[in-house]
């Protein structure tokens, strides 16, 4: 056992303990018997707590994908149901913080991607736009130049440095010093891990990537999920 | 919408109260009211023979003993829970690949820990609407009348509904089951059309395999393994596809490949132990065949047989003492399968030969003659494999080749069986063309089969009858000789009226076809013309 396997297990470790804090947590608000003197304290450690719970899924998800035991299970999904299923899972977190949380898309819409994979790329990038976003933050989905986009906007500052800027496997360079990145609240690992896992979704011909931009229909931060 | 919630039954499994009394918390803030719970999976097995649930969540790693895979295994085998019944899998990071690499019995959905109540619930309303849109195909399917069945999804797919791809997936599994390889094909190719797809693919490699297409089915698993090295279903079919082209060594090497990355596949072992066989690898056998007997200890599927190749592979290795405490231990683990009493006898027989006891070799194998003559007729294809390897051993060829001719007589047109009789031959060392004797005895079968069916088409019932019950009794195994000696009294009764002596060798033919393939897609269309005939039955 090498030292990455002992991380590896003791993530799983303290995963297990993050659900049960969230499970508690989320009985806790719940209940209408316990008066909190400021139940936004109690959102936000309930919103720190999906953010690391989603960084740890990021890191496993790595560490697989470096010993090559990441199995992508690529299917086609309606996005619809795919957005209305991702924003659930964050839709109580958001109500507790004074956040919009909606999506769009045409109901008809399809596309080919690992579900797990980019729900988590979603939930970690819903995460840190409940950072940033002052009321509203918006998914939505459509179909462009035979790519699936998938956008995660927010109403807040939006991205500092040079935009906009699109991370692939040709630029891995500058995946490795994204400018984003270099604002430490922007972890550089939910952007690492986005491309990364971006990347496993490929035809013949393309490859997923993902872009960070500002304003596209809100005035922030704009994350792009192009998928093949 | 409430409604929907709290009138189903629900059972959580989990190994942690804690988990427990969470998901249940969950439930209950949806509206649920009916809970059972259960901490492992023995528990869990028994609530569901006793009770009837409509949504099952189990996590997968339920501590020692069953994990989830095998309670859900162990559940629809013993039929506890139907195709009705909404069965969610709990999976935490570490058991993603793991769970999502077993290839049959796949629950109907995949929920990662920790999950929100909202997140529960949105799945939940999917899953109950999902089940509702397939209500009438569940239905067709639990009848096991697959043409309706196909029906109904056409009708489904004619409306292209949000989850088209599924029900196009959904259409070509039942078509598989019932032997519709074109149909399945044309919607592979349809899907392919539009994008390259890893179940389509994987479904074209199946649906050339079948149809004999064994060098263009090979590719297809290759480049599927090219493109995802992890896809293990990918390495079932090509070492399946390898050993029906008697490449035994590389099928040994597929799976060995598959084994690496998937190690807790029961069946993945034993088929690994049997190729090693094949190809004279006394050791690597053993290995497997121990790893098997591991994993089937909370299984289902755990079987004499497992017990016995791993006490043969032992005495091959010249471990005769371990190899009979293993065969003590087939009467306490199986006491009331009368198939125990059988491989015990047959695995006695070989290490005792081992052991140079040849007087105790023929008195083994003369118990294990004795139990398969108390066998019905017809079920005792499986064991007759066994007993040549035996007979081979025991230089008792003349015995070992007429049970192989019979084998064959009645698996006529199962190519996945004949295959393992030119594996078997190949093991054993029998000296016996198995593959002559294959083409001689299809071509017998097949010509009084066919004879038969002419007869029934000019309307000479009497003269197809005779013929296909003469076949029947000499065949009592052969399915297809079965149903189609059914199937033209039938056809007479619908003409001339139907008799009570009729009906009951009808049911006799019938019985031997379900005893040994419940599930055969030809099963359904007599026993339904069978009813219209003679509704008490």
């Amino acid at each position: 056992m090498d030292f990455s396997d002992i991380l590896a297990s003791s993530i799983h470790d303290i995963k297990n303990s993050l659900g049960l804090i969230l499970n508690n947590l989320d009985e806790l608000i719940a209940d209408p018997d316990n008066h909190l003197a400021n139940p936004r304290q109690a959102s936000l450690l309930q919103h720190e707590a999906q953010r690391a719970n989603s960084n740890l899924i990021q890191l496993l998800n790595l560490y697989k994908l470096g010993n090559g035991q990441l199995a992508v299970h690529i299917a086609e999904h309606n996005l619809d149901d795919f957005l209305e299923e991702v924003i659930a899972d964050s839709q109580a977190v958001c109500n507790a913080l004074g956040l919009d949380l909606s999506y769009t898309c045409d109901p008809g819409l399809t596309g080919y991607f690992d579900a797990e994979l980019i729900r988590s790329v979603l939930d970690s990038t819903i995460g840190n736009a409940r950072r940033y976003a002052r009321q509203t933050i918006l998914l939505s989905a459509d179909s462009q130049d035979g790519y699936l986009v998938i956008r995660v906007e927010d109403d807040g500052a939006g991205f500092p440095g040079q935009l906009p800027q699109w991370l692939s496997d040709e630029n891995e360079q500058t995946l490795n010093s994204t400018d984003p990145s270099s604002d430490p609240s922007r972890t550089r690992l939910g952007i690492y891990f986005a491309a990364r896992i971006a990347q496993q979704h490929k035809t013949p011909e393309r490859m997923g990537k993902i872009c960070l931009k500002n304003g596209h229909t809100l005035k922030g931060g704009c994350f792009e999920l192009w998928l093949p | 919408m409430a409604d929907v919630f709290s009138q189903k039954h629900y059972l959580v499994i989990d190994d942690f109260s804690d988990m427990r009394a969470a998901i249940r918390s969950i439930l209950r803030s949806l509206g649920v009211n009916q809970i059972d719970q259960a901490r492992d999976g023995n528990d869990a097995i028994a609530q569901m023979a006793k009770k009837r649930f409509d949504v099952v969540l189990c996590d997968y790693n339920l501590g020692p003993g069953k994990d989830g895979q095998q309670v859900l295994e162990e559940a629809r085998h013993r039929q506890l829970i139907g195709v009705d019944c909404i069965f969610i899998m709990v999976t935490a990071e570490n058991t993603r690949e793991m769970v999502m690499s077993a290839a049959e019995y796949a629950p109907d959905s995949y929920l990662a820990k920790p999950f929100t109540k909202e997140l529960l619930k949105n799945r939940l309303d999917k899953l109950f609407e999902r089940k509702a849109h397939l209500a009438k195909v569940n239905k067709a399917l639990m009848s096991k009348d697959y043409g309706a069945a196909i029906g109904e999804l056409d009708q489904l797919i004619a409306s292209s509904p949000k989850n088209l791809a599924d029900l196009l997936k959904l259409k070509t599994e039942i078509c598989l089951t019932a032997n519709r390889y074109d149909e399945a094909r044309a919607v592979y190719e349809q899907v392919l059309a539009a994008r390259e797809i890893v179940w389509a693919r994987l479904g074209m490699g199946k649906v050339l395999y079948w149809g004999k297409e064994y060098a263009q089915a090979q590719e297809t698993f290759r480049q599927l393994i090219a493109l995802d090295p992890n896809l293990i279903a990918a390495y079932d079919w090509l070492a399946k596809t390898q050993t029906a082209q008697q490449q035994f060594a590389a099928a040994e090497q597929t799976i060995q490949n598959a084994i690496q990355l998937s190690p807790r596949g029961l069946k993945r072992q034993q088929l690994l132990g049997d190729l090693a066989l094949s190809n004279g690898h006394i050791q690597e056998a053993e290995t497997a065949f121990g790893h098997a007997v591991a994993l089937a200890k909370h299984s289902i599927l755990n079987h004499p047989s497992l017990f016995a190749s791993w006490a043969r592979s032992k005495s091959s290795n010249k471990k005769h003492v371990e190899a009979l405490k293993i065969i003590g231990e087939i009467d306490k683990k199986f006491p009331d399968m009368p198939e125990a009493t059988f491989y015990k006898a047959t695995a006695t027989a070989s290490v005792k030969q081992h052991l140079g006891d040849s007087t105790g070799a023929q008195e083994a194998l003369r118990t294990a003659e004795q139990v398969m003559a108390q066998f019905s007729e017809i079920s005792n294809s499986r064991l007759a494999l066994d007993m040549v390897k035996t007979y081979a051993q025991l230089g008792e060829q003349e015995k070992a080749i007429s049970l192989l001719q019979a084998s064959i007589a009645n698996n006529h047109d199962d190519d996945e069986f004949l295959t393992e009789v030119v594996r078997v031959c190949h093991e054993a060392n029998v000296e016996y063309d198995a593959e002559k004797a294959i083409r001689d005895i299809q071509r017998n079968v097949v010509k009084t089969n066919n004879a038969g069916v002419r007869l029934i088409k000019q309307g000479e019932f009497d003269a197809a009858i005779k013929l296909l019950r003469e076949a029947a009794e000499e065949m009592p195994g052969n399915k297809t000789i079965n149903l189609n000696a059914a199937k033209a009294i039938i056809m007479k009764m619908e003409k001339m009226g139907s008799a009570n002596e009729d009906i009951q060798t009808i049911l006799r033919y019938v019985g031997r076809v379900q005893s040994v393939a419940p599930n055969d897609w030809r099963l359904n269309d007599i026993l339904s013309r069978l009813r219209k005939l003679a509704p008490k039955v």
